[in-house]
């Protein structure tokens, strides 16, 4: 570990200011979990950080606009989610996820802006996030932009934020009559990272499906859309076959290494089981 | 030896630990505590190759950095220690790497400054110019393999045993031993049935939640060692011979561990501490982090044939053992496992014809030890593994099958020692009955499946080694043991004042345990293998029996009634008028003990004692997935007279939980060039409040050990033996499909289970 | 390196310390205040044993900058002895044998005292999923878990009082 300067700019402009795009050595930081351990490491040797902890509250907080769209600042904590009672009414997948994430003391101090720009692609958020096409409000030098979830997570730690830029708010729409749900899948202990994530989002129609979305992460270097595979579960009987044989062509299309936690086989068979369970989760009365 | 059964005023009863408050206010002292003044911070820079030849080591950008101290190579230690190899059973570790390193992450250079910061930033920057040698990582290739970890062997002399592998060359095997009875081939030719299996174990690491440290420091008479280690009275003896000092110029103290496990034994850190304060002349702290642990001391992985002939009623007519233990790249305290576990090998079993072969197996990994049951729960893994296979084959029920073969009081081991006090089939009975295993099981229909299995292991007592201890009294009645027992958990404390306290007639809260300290603690042979409860208990029982004898001759001495109640303050007063004086009572215990004959292993009295731990498991199989999870575990143990039956509780449970780790999680992984990939907790997952069984429950039988304290031997360990053979007979049970390597994956379940379905021929599973 | 005073408030003192950026929390509790009682175990904020309060909320104090506790209100194991009587959760940990070795035992009563204050009467499941970051080698979760539950029937009980 290097010395550094830390930073405690009051606002986001002053935060903004500070980060220099162009300047490798200066990061922002957040709760500074992710941060801290890297440094540690040695993967990680800054000559500056700016700390994003201290910038205006409206940054920190939630909000459920007219419209229904959840307004979550940027800075605001992963357990302060977690316990957000909107969230819990509005958004359930969202709060169960919340729930689940690394430990307590991480989510006491861990943001989501800055846990969705690290993008680890073990995360169980970027998934959820991007089946309930969430987007992200993003400023910088050059001002400010959007864009999806789904669209800022590039690849393995990589994101489409350039260097300067801060993700200072994330918007979830609405759910309206959409159910949603994620499985977590483990395969040894029970607090370790997932082998793999499934997130879908349905809209059932008594016992049909009107609209599927599916999301797979953990298992791929970045939460992976499988379209193709959703939109073949509209309409059709939601027979234990019928979702099986999903399950496998969803393995099929997936592009997945093996690691400690599985290899690329096995996590491909978990997938072609875990779609089905997370489509009866979702929406039990839609299956048989 | 004391046999008596009369009713215990204090032992016997759940109590606290002595110190419960310390422990729950924070203030509880480690080393990992401990600061000096002017101390410097060590940091480590570890070898990159497994097997490397060592051709350069530039220190002088490391050196220049403002802050550093100095930086010390093996070069520098042998200035202050000329013979830098250390080692329980072989001289053969040198304290930093010596013209080669033989693993990745051995020890190579150490930075010493003030900031443990900059000493980490400068350790970054020593450049070693290394030149690549061809390594061996297979404890099974390595044994006959031309690729040699160490050109010689060079056993310490410390165990008489070891003696004719001096200087022996070409070889990996660091020691072969061996136990025959009867004639094996025979039982094989004659047998209705032979089963020939084998059985793998991984390599994984202790984690004790305080990492290891040590600090060093050179005081006006000589050297002070405060460490972590679990064997004080090793660590003086050994860096005594290393400095070349008499023992009375060594201090070696400790306080509690935050955890032992077996990984703070012998010589770990200290041999470098003592070094490095030599060549600073300040105060030097040694620490490792969590990671560094890996790179220090583990537990064996294993390799286990086993073949077995049975005749037509199941009986086991012959086995044959081959064991390979994967010692990594120095022996540490590796020769003993394999011979002091490598003769339970064949199980707890009567079998007329036997053969052991158990080798310790030089590999370039990180080094192997001592681990919370001594390469016994490897072994049980195999036998009791093998023992349901054979069973389900013969269509015998699991349990029947070790009441028809289990050894019996006053049978014969394969050693030859006659078992007394080893309650085997009380275990199997009580587990069996825990489990309800006489009522129908249902096993599920539908995706997910259910399994019950159940086992049996033991473990010998190492001998003979020796325990001494002291029991003092002062003239306000206040009692102090002595004794060199390190409290890691297991509540040495709390059970040795209970001793004195059963002994002396007083009440345990009068009594202080005085922490571990050889200017102030007599010898103790170390604290492991679930030996202090019977070693120290004895000598405690002796020294504080010495203290009333001495208080009764003190009483006649005075005119006083034979009759009146011994009372140390009252007899001091009197004596010397005033509060004054001490009753000082020692005692020492070493145990009876017959040494193995080198070909046959053959002994008429092999162990003081076993310890014996059952298991029974129910696991619930997720066919689809290969998941599974555990539903109820039922951990039973013979552990002689229960002294304190809460504490009893919670060492046999903390065992069997800290077993399921290498069961289902643990697993030490390399790639090819020997690269540890997941020295962290991050990737290395130990069992988590989470990853409890569903129900966990925990006894002892009431037994009595005939030569033990008060009918007490050790507890430790016990838990841990049967658990994961249980959990492999569950998932057969359940789903029909045996695994045989731990850790037991979803994976390899999930795969076998695939392959079931396209091939209804029931595989075993390496 | 500069260093910078921060000014905080320790176990209900106020007090202040010099720290350079890169010291964590766990650095200045330990080597300026000789607080022991949080720990570094794993380094990783995986283990727990390094767990003190912050503002109320519980965090790992090896990964923790120093420098952000200026005017934080910081509680440590050793402060819930500070009236002189052990905390309820302290005194449940004895008398259920939640401990072994000890070195995670301050880690466990921090986080138990925040998920008591959270949540008063927490189900099994909640403890076990609160404390789900927090790991004992000794195993004595089973133990850990009915002390929890004994410091807040205890607690509930007095507060009904």
């Amino acid at each position: 570990m290097i010395p550094f300067e830390y930073l405690k700019p009051r606002s986001i402009a002053e935060a903004i200011g500070m980060l220099q795009p162009g300047d490798p050595d200066v990061r922002p930081v957040s709760g500074g979990t992710a941060v801290m351990l890297m440094m540690k490491a040695g993967v990680l040797r800054p000559s500056r950080l700016v700390s994003l902890r201290y910038v205006e509250d409206e940054y920190k907080q939630v909000r459920v606009t007219e419209s229904g769209e959840l307004h979550i600042g940027g800075m605001a904590t992963l357990s302060s989610l977690e316990h957000n009672d909107d969230i819990k009414r509005g958004w359930p997948v969202l709060a169960k996820a919340f729930r689940k994430l690394s430990n307590v003391r991480v989510r006491n101090v861990a943001m989501i802006g800055g846990n969705l720009a690290h993008a680890d692609p073990h995360l169980d958020m970027p998934p959820v996030m991007t089946i309930l096409g969430a987007r992200v409000q993003i400023q910088g030098a050059r001002g400010t932009r959007e864009m999806l979830v789904e669209e800022l997570v590039k690849g393995y730690y990589e994101t489409a934020l350039e260097p300067g830029e801060i993700i200072t708010k994330v918007i979830v729409p609405p759910m309206h009559a959409a159910n949603a749900a994620y499985i977590k899948v483990t395969t040894r202990a029970s607090h370790d990272w997932p082998t793999l994530g499934v997130a879908v989002c349905l809209q059932p129609e008594q016992d049909r499906l009107r609209h599927a979305e599916l999301v797979v992460g953990a298992a791929t270097d970045r939460p992976t859309r499988l379209a193709s595979v959703a939109r073949s579960l509209v309409g059709i009987e939601l027979s234990d076959h019928a979702l099986r044989e999903a399950g496998e062509r969803a393995a099929h299309e997936l592009d997945v290494v093996d690691d400690q936690h599985g290899s690329a086989e096995y996590k491909k068979h978990l997938l072609s089981v875990y779609l089905g369970r997370a489509v009866r989760l979702a929406a039990p009365g839609a299956v048989n | 030896m004391d046999t008596s059964h009369k009713a215990m005023r204090v032992l016997g009863a759940s109590r606290g630990r002595t110190e419960a408050v310390a422990k729950v206010t924070g203030r509880a002292e480690y080393i990992h505590n401990l600061r000096l003044p002017r101390m410097l911070h060590a940091k480590m820079l570890r070898s990159t190759m497994a097997h490397a030849r060592i051709l350069s080591i530039d220190t002088a950008q490391a050196r220049a950095v403002p802050g550093v101290h100095s930086v010390v190579t093996a070069e520098d230690v042998m200035k202050v220690i000329p013979q830098p190899y250390f080692g329980p059973a072989f001289h053969d570790q040198p304290i930093l790497a010596v013209g080669k390193v033989h693993y990745v992450g051995e020890p190579v250079a150490v930075v010493l400054a003030e900031d443990p910061y900059i000493a980490e930033e400068a350790s970054h920057l020593i450049e070693v110019e290394y030149e690549e040698l061809p390594a061996v990582f297979d404890e099974v290739q390595a044994a006959e393999s031309k690729i040699v970890v160490h050109d010689e062997l060079k056993p310490a002399g410390t165990f008489p045993d070891l003696k004719h592998l001096a200087g022996r060359r070409g070889t990996n095997i660091a020691l072969d031993f061996q136990v025959r009875k009867g004639d094996v081939e025979q039982a094989f030719a004659q047998a209705d049935r032979v089963f020939e299996h084998t059985f793998r174990t991984q390599q994984v690491m202790h984690t004790p939640m305080e990492p290891m440290i040590s600090l060093a420091e050179l005081t006006d008479s000589g050297i002070t060692l405060h460490t972590a280690t679990q064997s004080p009275s090793f660590v003086r003896l050994e860096i005594a011979r290393l400095l070349g000092w008499p023992e009375s110029r060594v201090r070696v103290r400790t306080a509690f561990l935050g955890g032992g496990f077996g990984a703070k034994l012998y010589i770990k850190l200290e041999a470098l501490a003592a070094a490095l304060t030599l060549l600073a002349r300040r105060p030097v702290r040694v620490a490792l982090t969590m990671a560094e642990q890996f790179y220090t001391i583990t537990k064996h992985g294993t390799t286990f044939k086993i073949k077995t002939a049975v005749d037509g009623s199941g009986r086991i007519t012959g086995r044959q053992c081959t064991v390979w233990w994967n010692g990594g790249a120095y022996a540490d305290i590796g020769p003993r496992v394999t011979q002091k576990s490598g003769f339970t090998a064949t199980g707890p079993y009567d079998i007329q014809n036997v053969a052991v072969d158990s080798y310790q197996v030089y590999t370039n990994l990180p080094p192997a030890g001592a681990f919370r049951g001594f390469g016994i729960t490897q072994l049980v893994w195999a036998y009791e593994s093998q023992a349901d296979i054979i069973a389900k084959e013969l269509g015998i029920d699991p349990v029947e099958f070790r009441r028809m073969n289990l050894l019996r009081e006053g049978q014969a081991h394969s050693t030859g020692t006659v078992m007394r006090s080893a309650g085997l089939i009380e275990v199997l009975d009580r587990t069996a009955e825990r489990m309800n295993w006489d009522q129908p099981f249902d096993r599920g229909s539908g995706t997910l499946r259910r399994g019950r299995g159940i086992g049996v292991g033991f473990k010998a007592l190492v001998a003979p080694t020796t325990s001494v201890a002291m029991v003092t009294l002062s003239a306000d009645g206040s009692c102090f043991v002595h004794a060199s027992t390190v409290d890691m958990g297991q509540a040495s404390n709390t059970t040795l004042a209970m001793i004195a306290a059963e002994v002396l007639d007083i009440s345990p809260e009068r009594i202080k345990v005085i922490a571990p300290d050889t200017d102030v603690t007599p010898y103790d042979m170390a604290t492991l293998g679930s030996r202090s409860t019977f070693h120290m208990g004895h000598a405690i029982r002796l020294a504080a029996q010495d203290a009333r004898d001495k208080m009764e001759a003190l009483r006649a001495e005075l005119g006083l009634p034979a009759d009146e109640p011994l009372d140390a303050a009252a007899l001091l007063k009197k004596r010397y008028g005033m509060q004054a004086g001490n009753i000082v009572g020692w005692g020492s215990y070493v145990p009876e003990y017959t040494s193995p004959n080198k070909e046959t292993g053959h002994s008429e009295n092999i162990t003081p004692n076993w310890m014996i731990g059952g298991c029974g498991i129910e696991v619930e199989v997720d066919t689809e997935t290969g998941q599974f999870r555990i539903l109820r575990m039922e951990n039973v143990v013979d552990c002689g007279a229960v002294l304190n039956p809460r504490i009893v509780e919670s060492q046999v449970s903390g065992a069997a939980i800290m077993q399921l780790g290498a069961a289902l999680y643990e697993e030490m992984e390399f790639d090819e060039d020997g690269q540890l990939r997941n020295a962290s907790f991050a990737e290395y997952k130990i069992p988590g409040i989470t990853d409890l069984p569903a129900s966990i429950r925990n006894d002892a039988v009431p037994m009595h050990q005939y030569n033990g304290p008060f009918g007490a031997k050790g507890v430790g360990e016990s838990g841990a033996f049967a658990v994961s053979s249980a959990i492999a007979a569950a998932i057969d049970d359940a789903v029909g499909v045996r695994l045989t390597s731990m850790p037991m994956k979803h994976e390899t379940l999930c795969k076998a289970l695939r392959a079931a379905v396209a091939n209804p021929i029931e595989e075993t599973l390496t | 390196m500069s260093t910078t005073r921060i000014s905080f408030e320790l176990n209900g003192q106020p007090v202040w310390a010099e720290v350079e950026a890169h010291h964590s929390v766990l650095d200045v509790l330990r080597n300026t205040f000789e607080l022991y009682g949080a720990r570094e175990s794993c380094g990783q904020g995986l283990c727990g044993c390094c767990t003190v309060s912050v503002d109320g909320k519980v965090v790992s104090g090896c990964l923790a900058l120093a420098i952000d506790l200026d005017g934080c209100s910081v509680l440590t194991v050793e402060g819930l002895d500070s009236g002189g009587e052990l905390d309820p959760l302290q005194q449940a940990f004895i008398d259920c044998g939640a401990f072994q070795c000890g070195f995670c035992t301050p880690g466990f009563l921090m986080m138990s005292k925040q998920l008591l204050a959270q949540n008063p009467e927490p189900s099994e499941s909640d403890i076990k999923h609160f404390l789900a970051g927090n790991l004992c080698r000794c195993a004595a979760y089973p133990e850990i878990i009915q002390a929890v539950q004994l410091a807040a029937h205890r607690m509930n009980k007095q507060e009904q009082v």
